[in-house]
């Protein structure tokens, strides 16, 4: 039996908002959260960054909010809200006490279908600045912080979307005008590019009833356009492509990335799976072998993204200790990975019950809840996957494991990025 | 269905009230505070294990203990090896984490309710039956030595490690970073894990912590069974100061050449958990710059640009903890940033908030509150300060209405009494090329500029 069954329901209103109602009664808490289809992946040269700065902009006021009411009003009622940038959506959310869902269906609705009366060549240059102290705080300041920006380039050929980083660049933020905002908010910012999952303590028939009130009358758009670029790309990278960079880093790290299916695609959960045996948890081989049998890494991390544009990556890293020779730690960290050729099943029982605790963990909070909704709904549309996730990684067998560590974490398909500390320091 | 006016701000229903989970509370014969807050809407349980005592009481060689202890409880047991161990509880889906901190040392499991009889099982073998093999100490030491220089390389950790070196009076503990130096970790022995966990994982002044879908007699069956001959009381915490290394406001630099932007760290020596006028003071705090739409925020990101964002926050701890304005600033405008911070101080010192501010912090306070008790983990976190600190077994019930009751006036003494702009040690990680002369303009106090560690 499933411990995962959420229930939902769900609607599209005559402008193309797609709506997720995920009733929960038994505490007084909701969650809205709104999905667009849109990210860096659809920025095109000379822009990198916008997706990311605009939505810095969203929380700047709308035609009926002025700037800074949005925070004020949530945080009055103790609510919490947050916005996030990605490569391939961007997400809005405020938790609220449940009576306070309304305040939060007319803010979201008020800059969706009114954002741009109240944009002001004031309020882009504020957050302009913002922005790039966000840049130079997350990453120009940071020992490694250039290490996302190299690896895009190892990976990622010239003309595809994921090419460059979702923060962008200091020239391209700095070039970035109201008409940008404008055009970006005209051909993104549509209903009928967007999801609004509804999770908690709600009726969901007088929800949808706000839902049309608040945001029935926003006008749709014209379909997306085509990405910029060219999203299709081979299954592999083709050899191992490399890069060594000495820099003022603390110690010694090494980062293999892995092209794989992209997240769309049915074999994507045996790279999950995959991933989970090599870094998940204590029990992981990484961090069995290399972190405290061989003592050769300080920490390991594993990484599966879930990106859905041509190609997805897997991604593992692991920290030396001083003096860690780049070469010895590469090697082992390769070892580790051919060795998973002859993964066991008790292992798989472990990543998957695993797992289902963190799952089941994370559904505790209704945000949660809502944000998972959205993105199925949005990449999918298929919010009911949230329910089905254990069953797709349980439905990965062994052999698929072991031929995806022969296919895709070979050596004609890795990208390097080493990053060794400066002689003397 | 009626037009809608969108300039109206809709105004909420009434707020559906929800009780703080109902907690049973035994304290065993051992000394051990157990507390159970019994929760169903998932089938998940959240425990914290609390024993005393922590890095406050450990000095010198000793500094840095406790997180060593903690981390290297991983190590294994009598029965079993670390990765056997890390085995037998991931195979069961359980997560369990240590951590040593200034009161005591905390070790957490989460998994579902299920499995939790097999999970406190594997928590009691590890907590109570150590061996801290020599190969998992040596382990966990390298890697807390590494994690010291990775600090030390991170600007915003140097800043944050550093200014509470400004802030104490040199061999108060809260002085220094919670996990020690290098030296005092380069030499620390298995036979000092070993004394440090008989001498301190023990069971009076502790406290079980159960939060989840699990009944209150299931626990205590579970603990009867794991937990059969655990006794004992760690020694009592000696008194320690936690008083300020000076009066004079003064200016720290460590200069970080090429940086390109500056670590801010502005504060001095806060108050204790049991400070008389705590709900009063967080308020204020929350007003100074503890939310989104706090004094400093609006001034120094959503007017003037200068940073992606700023807080204030007091570390309540058994004595009193930092009090810190904490940024991150272009090179430009670090100088502009440290004045405004400064005027902002000033401006709460002097005259506190409005009655408006007091209103909405405090809303906000006792909103936020409700939403923060949906699951396990954050409800099994709130009673273990309740036995951490020796709070009110009421407290959390009592929590909204005692925020709600706070005044303006209350707000306004507090802040007058716990901010004090002229004793601020301002910490600035940067180019100290660049930064300095403006920031010696400012002419907040005597200006001294040191090297960052290599």
């Amino acid at each position: 039996m499933s411990l995962l069954s959420i229930p939902f329901e769900r609607h599209r209103l005559d402008n193309g908002l797609k709506v997720v109602l995920a009733p929960d009664r038994t505490i007084p808490v909701v969650a809205a959260n709104l999905w667009y289809g849109v990210g860096s992946r659809n920025e095109v040269a000379g822009k990198t960054g916008f997706a990311h700065l605009f939505e810095h902009m969203m929380f700047q006021g709308s035609a009926h909010v002025p700037k800074n009411r949005h925070f004020e009003l949530i945080e009055r009622v103790g609510g919490t809200l947050n916005a996030t940038t990605w490569f391939d959506r961007t997400n809005y959310f405020e938790t609220v006490p449940s009576n306070e869902l309304e305040l939060a269906l007319w803010l979201e609705s008020d800059r969706m279908g009114w954002m741009l009366p109240a944009m002001t060549q004031e309020k882009l240059d504020n957050q302009r600045d913002v922005v790039k102290n966000e840049k130079r705080q997350r990453y120009d300041n940071q020992p490694y912080g250039d290490w996302d920006e190299r690896l895009q380039k190892l990976m990622y050929p010239e003309d595809h979307p994921y090419r460059h980083t979702v923060i962008g660049s200091m020239d391209d933020i700095d070039a970035s005008t109201l008409d940008d905002v404008g055009s970006f908010f005209k051909t993104f910012y549509v209903p009928n590019n967007a999801v609004l999952t509804v999770a908690g303590d709600v009726d969901p028939a007088a929800a949808l009833e706000q839902i049309k009130r608040y945001f029935g009358d926003i006008e749709p758009g014209a379909p997306i356009p085509p990405l910029p670029g060219n999203p299709s790309l081979d299954p592999l990278i083709g050899s191992t492509v490399r890069e060594h960079v000495v820099a003022d880093v603390p110690l010694t790290r090494v980062i293999m990335a892995f092209r794989i299916p992209p997240y769309s695609s049915p074999d994507f959960a045996v790279a999950e799976v995959a991933g989970s045996l090599l870094g998940m948890g204590r029990a992981s081989r990484f961090y069995k072998r290399l972190v405290r049998e061989r003592r050769v890494a300080k920490s390991v991390v594993t990484y599966v993204f879930p990106l859905m544009t041509g190609a997805s990556m897997m991604l593992v890293w692991a920290t030396g200790y001083p003096g860690c020779d780049p070469t010895e730690l590469e090697a082992a960290m390769s070892e580790e990975i051919d060795a998973l050729a002859d993964a066991q099943q008790s292992e798989l029982d472990r990543a998957i019950t695993l797992t289902e605790t963190d799952l089941v963990r994370g559904l505790e909070r209704v945000a949660e809840r809502a944000d998972l909704l959205s993105m199925f709904d949005l990449y999918f549309d298929d919010p009911g996957r949230l329910n089905r996730e254990l069953d797709r990684l349980r439905a990965v067998s062994l052999e698929q494991v072991r031929s995806f560590v022969g296919e895709r974490l070979a050596v004609d398909n890795r990208a390097i990025l080493v990053y060794e500390p400066e002689a003397g320091r | 269905m009626s037009t809608l006016d969108r300039s109206k701000t809709p105004k909420g229903g009434p707020i559906r009230n929800f009780d703080f989970p109902a907690v049973d509370r035994r304290v065993l014969k051992n000394g051990l505070d157990l507390r159970v807050a019994h929760m169903n809407r998932l089938p998940v349980v959240s425990l914290n294990l609390f024993v005393r005592s922590g890095e406050s009481a450990l000095y010198g060689k000793n500094a840095g203990l406790a997180v060593l202890a903690a981390d290297a409880l991983e190590g294994g047991t009598a029965r079993r090896t670390g990765s056997e161990l890390a085995e037998a509880l991931e195979r069961i889906g359980a997560r369990v984490s240590a951590t040593g901190g200034w009161e005591g040392t905390s070790i957490g499991l989460s998994c579902l309710a299920e499995r939790l009889d097999e999970a406190v099982g594997l928590l009691a073998e590890a907590v109570l039956e150590p061996s801290f093999p020599e190969e998992e100490v040596a382990r966990a030491r390298d890697q807390q030595l590494a994690g010291i220089r990775q600090r030390a390389k991170d600007p915003a950790s140097l800043a944050s490690d550093t200014a509470p070196t400004r802030y104490f009076t040199e061999g108060s503990p809260y002085a220094r970073p919670i996990d020690g130096s290098a030296e005092s970790i380069a030499e620390m022995s298995r036979d000092q894990l070993r004394g440090y966990a008989s001498a301190n994982f023990l069971p009076a002044g502790g406290g079980l912590i159960v939060a989840g879908d699990v009944e209150t007699r299931e626990v205590e069956q579970m603990v009867a069974d794991h937990f059969t001959s655990w006794s004992g009381a760690p020694a009592s915490i000696p008194d320690f100061s936690s008083e300020a290394a000076t009066r004079e406001r003064r200016v720290y630099v460590v200069h970080r050449p090429g940086s390109v932007q500056t670590e801010i760290r502005v504060g001095h020596v806060g108050a204790a958990r049991s400070t008389p006028d705590y709900y009063a003071l967080s308020v204020a705090n929350m007003v100074l710059g503890g939310m989104f739409t706090s004094r400093l925020n609006l001034n120094l990101r959503e007017k003037n640009g200068f940073t992606y964002g700023v807080r204030s926050r007091f570390s309540f701890r058994s004595e009193a903890g930092p009090f810190e304005v904490s940024t991150s600033v272009g090179n430009d405008v670090t100088a502009s940033a440290v004045r405004e911070i400064m005027v902002e101080l000033k401006a709460m010192a002097a005259q506190g908030p409005t009655a408006d501010e007091v209103a909405a912090a405090r809303d906000y306070a006792a909103g936020i509150f409700g939403l923060q008790l949906e699951t396990a983990g954050q409800v099994a976190a709130r009673v273990t300060q309740l036995v951490v600190y020796g709070l009110p077994e009421r407290y959390f019930d009592d929590y909204r209405d005692n925020v709600r009751d706070v005044t303006t006036e209350e707000v306004a003494a507090a802040a007058a009494i716990h901010i004090r702009p002229d004793e601020v040690q301002v910490v600035l990680v940067g180019d100290a090329d660049v930064i300095g002369p403006p920031v010696e303009e400012l002419g907040l106090g005597p200006v001294e500029v040191v090297a960052s560690p290599s």
